[in-house]
């Protein structure tokens, strides 16, 4: 059976520990919560790292609350947990419905939020055996020098998988990190859609020593909805193929006021549209069929991950126009 | 010693103990039983190979290729036997002698001697001290090779004449071509109302049971070695191991432990077993090798891919006139099973359909992928996809119900093939009867709304064919059965049980013909030291070769009880029946006696209780008396028909198979349940493999001195889909509902009738989706698998539309 | 040549492999199967090879290496888990339960023996890891304010785990009728203890 690579496990009950643990061990740590995207990725050698350090113990990463007309959801909150809270699932359904959708019961007991936004990146040409990356020559991402999504290309395009990033990104979520600079603790908080960088092979925007703690969600108000779906081969395990999270504010004759469109499983940053353009029009199947259109014209999957990239081009703008069109009722 | 009962109850109840309760319950074979060796399977206590640790024992990894087509220049083993831990090394040259499970095809070595032919074709092997080591000692092995240009497509396979993957092959990549004709083809072509033709193209898929490839081999000081291995041919892996390994067959003993599925992809030897008992010779301890995922896909031995032209000519009212095949068989790195595939490809086509002429020409070639071998319905599966979509066009053309096309070919019972496969017992209508009841098909063919639509198709498969691999004309199945005091009756057979349910059936048929409850009876199967010869569980033979050979070895003795009890009793032996754990006499219910009594008695009387039966296949009456005639041909054929209702959305062009029916005739179902887990799980594998699963290289560039072309990956051979994530097996929440409808038409040839299960019910499950795809949108998809993006292109063909 | 208790070494001299590397043995402690247990491992162990190779627990099954098949789930804490994507020196101090601690006294759980009746384990090599999801179910259902025995949850909460063998068919059937049978003994239960109260 594939065996893990040895490494070093520390298991912080603080904050600080844990951050001081990173930021000595330097780019040969990491933080670990469920482990289910890092275990995977260190068992083919795609990851590699020398002390795994493990967050569950940390109480602060723990929890959903409101507070402050925002909900704020721990970093260690689990998948399921998320998806069956009855806060969660009353003030931010599409997320309830996102978490619901990610791999298996099995992930979702073990996997969290935080180990979901901070996910690697994906692409058929790493995520692979040793021999299987060997035999290909490595690639960017790897020990190559090539991509081979976009062959020339200067830079890793490999996607983000993660379900939950792209319907919080159009919630307007922000997250909140812990960094450590001169042995003390540093925070600081950015949007989400800022987290995410265009170079697959270091698309968050952490430093060493930092990790995310918590992700605070404003209250969406009553005409504000928010949708999500998600299109993968099967209806279980699969990560999304294409992913897309939309956000309609509704005036009180019906019309659109501003929106957010976003589009995940591209690159390794969501995509965002913003829908100013649309502004002042009618929300019904006319818009949704123009918020299709719109994302088959801007968007591009790439070969990237596996199944067919004009498919999924295609495949993106009907799941867009599906999204509005379930929306329309709300 | 006649106990008499009365039918006071009292009485009755005080004879409890001896016969359990047990009056008046069913037959044993034909009752709905459950699996007889699950409960300590599903509870950690019976051992899978993995399962199974020796002291001292040795840890086995592989070095393999990362080269499609190389040449060996150099293997450099020093840096992995200077690792502390490292116990030995062994390369190709150690294990020359070449094999294959085709005796007549020998290209495969244990470890590439001279030459790579795909990515992951093992090259070394290292024993260690754990895994991890063995791990790091790979790492450390260094192989030089000279990168040759890879050929990936059967195309590019038979254009390179020149460029020979396997350099003693014959004629330039094709390892097998066979070209029959029966009657006049050309001539029926020409006077034909209608031809259909058309090209089609079926992709490769894999087995991917759950559990992966795992052996361990131990010597034991006196030359003698043992191999455990999760095979579902331990037979052959005994007389590979004696072959590669140069030792008699009598000192090597081959124990196949719980399999954890199989499917055909266990059906031969692998490399891992060849080094776990080499490496046990070097080091004189223990070694155990379980694959990783990976590797399984790698081993693969999956159905082939094919590339077939066809044309079938129909007289007006419907009636088959003459079928014209053309294929080529994408065979991968090695012959595998790949002479008996590329006979299947035609020979097996010839039921349950009459026609009088028939022609098919068959080209298997070598590719630098992983080799192809016997998948579920080996070899059969693929023409039948093609022919069922013809017959369905043509059904369309002529205006005649599918169904209706299909009964008016219907070939009959007791008939005789074009190809000269004698036909048994044949139960094809009551099939198609059952599939159209159960599925409403007369409200809804032709008759669902738009983008809803119900499709047909049916197959034969055989049980079992009548002929061993090797040429021999000793038993392909043999049981030894032992009864003793304890009431027990003990079956020893080489029956490779892979959970397909051969250990139940061989309990059914003992229980039922010596009168004892199914727990009574132990099956000890697949060990070559302890077990006669059976060939392994494939081509679906085990239920009518073994179960014959049991019902032979039972029936033997259950005379002697009976012509001891009639001695005793002083009844003939006729009027004796041993049921449920009863001895007694039909005429008269006070004359009774425990079985166990009863074996005791007999016993004591003619000594030990043993019996053995045989199972040699029908030498008259089977096959065709032609060059290859007799491949293909089995004592008795499985008939199946499937009804598929399947949804298409026409926006994203997926399928979704809502339900299938599927009728399978397997001649007696020694046991419902279990006939009905074989059609499930057939049906579901082959929806799968219609409509998501696809095991095959990425298409790419090309490269021969590490130089790439602009585009595409740049690295030919690369699998596409290498772990359980990519390979996309459908889920809990993926597949249809499944209707399984047994039909019995019982076949003289199967012991009480009975046929096979295991692989009949996979193959028209294929075509009847795709032909209920056109019911519901009139998009024919001829290249499989039915994939979103194919339907969709289809559509848009259809009404010019434009995307979105 | 005899099998012995299934006790794996394979730690013991593991630094030979990597010298440079860093490398702890840890003592891990868990409840498995309602035990106290106390076992060395290397500190990067995976749950599963704990299990299987430290315990002598081979109930639990490998079957991809790495989170995609389900034939290791074990249930953490009631949960159901991916034993071989789980650090061992993760779950410390936490109840495991694995398919061997199912039945209770010898006696097969209603799972197995429905699974055993109505062929829902053909080969059995996912069946433990099904098992251990089923269960899973089983008690989310028996703890509903209202449970109800529905097809569509049973699909779900098996959605994790693949099966080769059956079309899941039968799998459902065992799971539906185990359920059944479970809620009408609570069921039961209740009823006499409200007539107690009475
Ligand atoms: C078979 C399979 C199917 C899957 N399907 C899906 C799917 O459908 N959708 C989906 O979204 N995901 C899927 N996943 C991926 C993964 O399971 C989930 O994304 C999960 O949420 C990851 O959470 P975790 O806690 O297990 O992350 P971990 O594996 O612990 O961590 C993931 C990454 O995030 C980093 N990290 C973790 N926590 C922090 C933190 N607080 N701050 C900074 N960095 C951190 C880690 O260093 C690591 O690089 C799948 C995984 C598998 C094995
Ligand atoms: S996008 Fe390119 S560089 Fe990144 S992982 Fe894929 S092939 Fe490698
Ligand atoms: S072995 Fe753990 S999920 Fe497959
Ligand atoms: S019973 Fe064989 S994999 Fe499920």
């Amino acid at each position: 059976m594939l065996r893990l690579p040895p490494f070093d496990v520390h298991l912080p009950d603080e904050l600080g520990a844990a951050l001081a643990l990173l930021a000595k061990h330097g780019r040969q740590a990491r933080p670990m919560q469920g482990g289910t995207d890092l275990v995977p990725n260190l068992k083919l050698g795609q990851t590699k790292l020398e002390h795994a350090v493990l967050l569950a113990g940390i109480d602060e990463l723990h929890g959903i609350e409101l507070d402050d007309g925002e909900l704020r959801l721990g970093a260690a909150t689990g998948l399921n947990a998320l998806a069956q809270d009855p806060q969660v699932q009353a003030h931010l359904p599409a997320l309830a419905f996102a978490a619901s959708r990610i791999a298996s019961p099995q992930i979702r007991s073990m996997g969290t939020l935080g180990g979901n936004l901070c996910l690697d990146t994906r692409c058929r040409y790493i995520n692979q055996s040793e021999l299987w990356r060997q035999a290909l020559g490595g690639c960017l991402k790897s020990h190559g020098r090539e991509c081979h999504v976009v062959p020339g290309g200067q830079g890793c395009v490999a996607a983000l998988s993660s379900d939950t990033a792209p319907v919080l990104i159009a919630y307007g979520a922000c997250v909140h990190i812990a960094g450590w600079q001169d042995s003390a603790l540093v925070r600081r908080h950015i949007a989400l859609a800022d987290l995410y960088d265009s170079d697959g092979v270091r698309h968050l925007r952490l430093a060493d020593a930092e990790i995310v703690t918590a992700v605070r969600v404003p209250l969406p108000s009553a005409n504000v909805h928010v949708g999500y779906r998600k299109w993968a081969v099967r209806k279980s395990i699969d990560f999304p193929l294409i992913s897309v999270a939309l956000r309609l504010e509704r005036s009180d004759t019906g019309s659109l006021l501003a929106g957010l469109l976003v589009v995940s499983v591209l690159g390794p940053r969501p995509r965002v549209i913003d829908l100013k353009a649309l502004a002042g029009r009618t929300i019904d199947a006319d818009l949704a069929k123009a918020l299709g259109q719109m994302a088959f014209d801007r968007c591009r999957p790439l070969p990237n991950v596996p199944y067919d990239a004009d498919y999924r081009r295609e495949r993106l703008a009907v799941e867009v126009r599906r999204l509005c069109t379930e929306m329309l009722n709300l | 010693m006649s106990r008499p009962i009365s039918s006071d109850k009292t009485a009755r109840d005080l004879h409890r103990l001896d016969t359990d309760g047990a009056e008046g319950s069913g037959p044993i074979v034909g009752g709905r039983h459950g699996k007889h060796d699950a409960l300590p399977l599903m509870s950690g206590i019976d051992r899978y190979t993995d399962d199974i640790t020796l002291p001292r024992m040795l840890h086995c990894k592989l070095v393999r290729s990362p080269h499609a087509h190389a040449k060996i220049i150099a293997i450099d083993t020093s840096g992995a036997e200077a690792l502390e831990g490292v116990h030995a090394v062994v390369i190709g040259s150690e294990m020359p002698i070449p094999y294959g499970v085709i005796p007549w095809t020998p290209d495969e070595h244990a470890l590439a001697l001279h030459k790579v032919r795909f990515v992951g074709d093992p090259v070394a092997a290292v024993a260690a001290v754990s895994e991890e080591v063995a791990i790091e000692a790979c790492r450390r092995i260094v192989v030089r090779y000279e990168v040759l240009e890879a050929l990936v497509t059967p195309q590019a396979a038979l254009a390179r004449a020149d460029l020979k993957i396997h350099e003693d092959n014959r004629h330039g990549n094709i390892t097998k071509h066979v070209h029959l004709e029966f009657g006049d083809v050309d001539a029926a072509l020409a006077a034909a109302a209608l031809v259909v033709e058309g090209d089609y193209q079926f992709h490769g898929s894999t087995h991917a049971p759950i559990e992966p490839h795992c052996a361990i081999a131990s010597v034991d000081g006196k030359g003698l070695l043992t191999v455990w291995s999760a095979t579902q041919v331990p037979h052959y892996l005994q007389r590979e191991l004696a072959k590669v390994l140069e030792l008699p067959m009598r000192q090597i003993r081959v124990i196949q432990p719980a399999v954890g599925g199989a499917f055909g992809g266990k059906s031969e030897p692998f490399a891992l077993e060849f080094c776990v008992a080499k490496l046990a010779f070097k080091t004189g301890r223990p070694v155990k090798c379980l694959y990783t995922r990976e590797e399984v896909f790698l081993a693969h031995r999956g159905r082939h891919p094919f590339d077939m032209h066809y044309r079938t000519a129909f007289a007006a009212d419907g009636k088959i006139l003459a079928i014209d095949a053309k294929s080529l068989l994408d065979g991968g790195a090695y012959s595998s099973f790949g002479l008996v595939t590329t006979y299947y490809s035609g020979q097996l086509l010839g039921a349950p359909y009459r026609f009088p002429t028939y022609r098919f020409d068959s080209t298997r070639v070598y590719t630098n992928k992983p080799a192809c071998g016997p998948k579920r319905g080996h070899g059969s599966v693929q023409p039948r996809f093609a022919l069922e979509v013809q017959l369905d066009k043509a059904s369309r053309t002529l205006g005649l119900d599918p169904i209706e096309l299909r009964r008016r070919n219907f070939i009959g019972e007791n008939s005789v093939t074009i190809n000269g496969f004698h036909i048994g017992s044949n139960g094809f209508l009551q099939c198609l009867e059952a599939v159209v009841q159960a599925s409403g098909w007369a409200e809804k063919w032709g008759k669902l709304p738009r983008g809803h639509g119900i499709g047909v198709a049916g197959s034969c498969y055989i049980s079992g064919t009548n002929y061993c691999i090797y040429p021999t004309e000793l038993p392909q199945s043999a049981v030894q059965m032992c009864l003793d005091r304890s009431g027990r009756v003990r079956v020893f057979a080489g029956t490779s049980e892979i959970g397909q349910g051969s250990t139940t059936m061989l309990a059914a048929i003992a229980a039922q013909e010596l009168g004892v409850e199914l727990d009574d009876v132990r099956v000890l199967a697949a060990d070559s030291d302890l077990c006669p010869v059976d060939l392994g569980a494939y081509s679906s033979r085990i239920t009518l070769m073994a179960g014959n050979a049991c019902l032979t070895a039972a029936r033997t003795l259950g005379d002697k009880i009976r012509d001891i009890l009639a001695q005793l009793w002083g009844i003939p032996a006729a009027d004796i029946r041993l049921e449920h754990r009863r001895a007694f006499s039909l005429t008269n219910p006070q004359v009774w006696m425990p079985i166990q009594e009863a074996f005791i008695i007999t016993e004591s009387k003619l000594g030990l209780l043993g019996s053995t039966g045989s199972y040699t296949s029908p030498q008259s009456a089977v096959h065709g008396d032609y060059r290859g005639g007799t491949i293909g041909a089995s004592p008795a054929y499985s008939f199946t028909a499937h009804i598929a209702q399947v949804q298409v959305d026409e926006d994203t062009g997926e399928v979704t198979i809502e339900h299938i029916w599927c009728a399978h005739d397997c001649g007696h179902a020694i046991n419902p349940v279990l006939v009905e887990g074989q059609i499930e799980g057939s049906v579901y594998m082959g929806a799968a493999e219609a409509v998501m699963e696809h095991h095959d290289t990425l298409p790419s560039g090309l490269r021969t001195d590490g130089r790439r072309r602009d585009s595409g990956p740049g690295v030919d051979g690369l699998l596409m889909a290498s772990s359980l994530l990519d390979y996309r097996m459908p889920t809990s929440l993926d597949v249809p509902q499944l209707t399984a409808l047994i039909v019995q038409a019982p076949d003289p040839r199967g012991p009480y009738g009975a046929k096979e299960a295991g692989e009949g019910p996979l193959h028209s499950a294929i075509p009847a989706i795709a032909n209920a795809v056109f019911d519901a949108v009139g998009v024919r998809i001829d290249n499989l698998p039915i994939s979103p993006e194919k339907v969709l292109r289809g559509l848009r063909n259809q009404a010019g539309r434009k995307p979105c | 040549m005899t099998e012995t208790a299934p006790v794996d070494s394979t730690f013991l001299d593991t630094t030979a492999a990597e010298p440079t590397r860093a490398r702890r043995l840890v003592i891990c402690r868990l409840q498995v199967n309602g035990e106290g247990v106390a076992v060395v491992a290397p500190v990067h162990w995976t749950l599963l090879e704990l299990l299987r190779y430290q315990l002598g627990l081979i109930g639990s099954k490998q079957g991809c290496d790495k989170g995609d098949c389900g034939a290791c789930t074990v249930l953490l804490d009631g949960k159901p888990t991916l034993s071989c994507i789980t650090l061992a020196v993760a779950v410390q101090g936490r109840c495991v339960e694995t398919v061997e601690g199912l039945g209770v006294g010898g006696e097969p759980h209603p799972l197995q023996r429905e699974f055993a009746e109505r062929g829902a384990a053909q080969c059995g090599f996912c069946t433990p890891g099904v098992l251990m999801s089923a269960a899973a179910y089983l008690d989310e259902l028996s703890s509903s304010a209202e449970p109800v025995v529905r097809q569509a949850d049973i699909a779900a909460a098996l959605g994790g785990n693949l099966c080769r063998c059956t079309g899941y068919t039968k799998i459902f059937e065992a799971v539906h009728a185990a359920a059944t049978q479970i809620l009408q003994r609570s069921k039961a239960l209740a009823d006499t203890s409200t007539d107690d109260a009475s």
